[in-house]
């Protein structure tokens, strides 16, 4: 894959405090491209190869099997790599491939299952997540306990378990989370809430066995 | 001001200064603007209730982030998504004339070779794939590691960067791999060693440098990848199907080369590498 033409050159930013007026040039990964179209495929490579473990274990989570995510991936890439002329350079790649995944998802036979369940969204955030479950101390010494996380996550229902996952596991912001998931910003905030406190209810069972 | 216990569901309407569950979650996700953050980090400094509270969603999301980060694709998972991505980009990039299976195959042909190429690359990979997977079982880091080193010599597999310069191999790498490293000059090479160039590659999962060398025309591939990622290898053989795998570690790095060359020769490149990372 070698070619004569200058190597794209990535700018990498660092992360910074919210700034409201950079809302929309915020990138986590910016970019300059040569718009040349022979270093087209060459530069989706290279943003799309590091995003391989990311990508497959989104999947894998989206379709709870491993050859379907494998092919799921697959199908994200052909779908990215057809499209990348409407990627714009300036935006998230990132953000943009895990949208292409999941609308990708949607059109397979366990995303089409997945969208038949309804989804209550609007179920009012105000109880506090400490006000009747565990006090911090014990979530604290239970979050060792990998395996209950890993069931408590599993038992989550979809839509907030995806929501979680692009914020704490692929640390995407919330306004490229809304993107990718095609909501409101403020439904992102209260999946990401509604999940985190499930979560605590969801471990609160183990509390016995994994002291 | 701030006794109010954590356990009080009516926290923030005692005081406006608690920090209400959005409010919690934008900030430990890092949404706030500058000042909202400052001023929550003042409010914790004076409320435990507040703080314990933090404290307790940090570590629930960073628990969720090692939970969440739960299932790697195995090495031919990695190995068939890297052949198909290739292809693809090949093939888009200047496909052929006539029209084929691929739907994008719309434009001038000068490169139907390495379309072919990268086919056949794709094919002796899975071939020795699955060759290798059959004859050993037992480790599959070593199979990985020659299927790579195999790859690399099919006359298809051009390395993305071609240079005999380290200064050019080097930065190539910047902002592609998420460690850096250093090369020894041609002059602190062994004798008829020679750097051919290098790619960008996995192994387990992880990116790795892939350095390609020659040492009397013996072809030599060089990984090189983090040591705090890579899983430690107990049990890598010294030979492998008459190839040699020889590795050495540095206080960052584990370096593993494979080749067919003589086990001597591969152990002065590999310790002129690790010659290499030492601080001078």
């Amino acid at each position: 894959m070698f070619h004569a033409e200058p190597l794209p050159v990535f700018l990498v930013a660092s992360p910074r405090p919210y700034d409201p007026a950079a809302l929309t040039l915020r990138p986590t990964e910016a970019l300059r491209i040569m718009p040349s179209a022979i270093n087209r495929s060459a530069a989706f490579e290279q943003l799309a190869l590091p995003l391989f473990a990311s990508l497959y274990n989104h999947a894998h989570w989206l379709t709870r099997n491993p050859s379907e995510a494998e092919d799921l991936v697959q199908e994200t890439f052909t779908r990215a790599l057809r499209a990348f002329d409407s990627f714009k350079p300036e935006t998230n790649f990132k953000a943009w491939i895990f949208r292409i995944l999941r609308n990708s998802f949607l059109t397979t036979r366990s995303g089409i299952a997945a969208s038949r369940t309804v989804f209550l969204e609007d179920q009012p955030d105000t109880l506090d997540t400490t006000a009747s479950g565990p006090t911090p101390e014990d979530i604290l010494l239970r979050l060792d306990n990998q395996a209950a996380l890993q069931t408590a996550l599993e038992q989550l229902q979809s839509p907030l378990r995806e929501a979680l996952l692009l914020c704490d596991v692929e640390e995407i912001k919330y306004k490229d989370i809304a993107l990718i998931l095609d909501v409101p910003i403020g439904t992102v905030m209260s999946r990401i809430s509604r999940a985190r406190r499930a979560l605590r209810q969801l471990l609160q069972p183990h509390l016995g066995k994994s002291l | 001001m701030n006794q109010t216990p954590p356990t009080n569901p009516a926290i923030e309407h005692l005081d406006p200064n608690h920090l209400g569950p959005g409010q919690l979650n934008a900030f430990i996700d890092g949404e706030l603007s500058s000042a909202e953050q400052h001023g929550i980090e003042q409010h914790l400094t004076i409320c435990h209730a507040c703080a314990l509270r933090v404290l307790s969603a940090t570590k629930l999301k960073a628990a969720i982030a090692r939970a969440g980060q739960r299932f790697t694709p195995s090495p031919e998972a990695l190995a068939r998504l890297t052949a198909q991505l290739h292809a693809q980009s090949q093939s888009q990039q200047q496909p052929e004339p006539q029209k084929t299976a691929r739907i994008y195959s719309i434009r001038p042909a000068s490169t139907r070779p390495a379309a072919w190429a990268a086919i056949a690359a794709a094919i002796l990979l899975a071939v020795s794939l699955l060759t290798w997977r059959q004859l050993h079982q037992t480790n599959t880091l070593a199979t990985e590691l020659l299927d790579q080193h195999l790859a690399t010599l099919s006359t298809a597999a051009t390395p993305q960067v071609i240079s005999t310069d380290r200064h050019t191999v080097k930065p190539w790498f910047q902002g592609r791999l998420p460690f850096s490293f250093n090369l020894p000059d041609a002059a602190a090479l062994p004798p008829d060693t020679t750097l051919k160039g290098a790619d960008l590659t996995y192994l387990n999962g992880q990116p790795a440098a892939l350095l390609l060398f020659t040492i009397h025309k013996h072809e030599v591939s060089v990984f090189l990848t983090q040591r705090s990622t890579s899983p430690t290898l107990t049990a890598l053989p010294n030979t492998r199907a008459g190839f040699t795998l020889h590795t050495a570690t540095t206080p960052d790095l584990r370096i593993i080369a494979v080749s067919d060359v003589n086990p001597s020769d591969l152990n002065n490149l590999v310790a002129s590498l690790v010659q290499a990372q030492k601080p001078n």
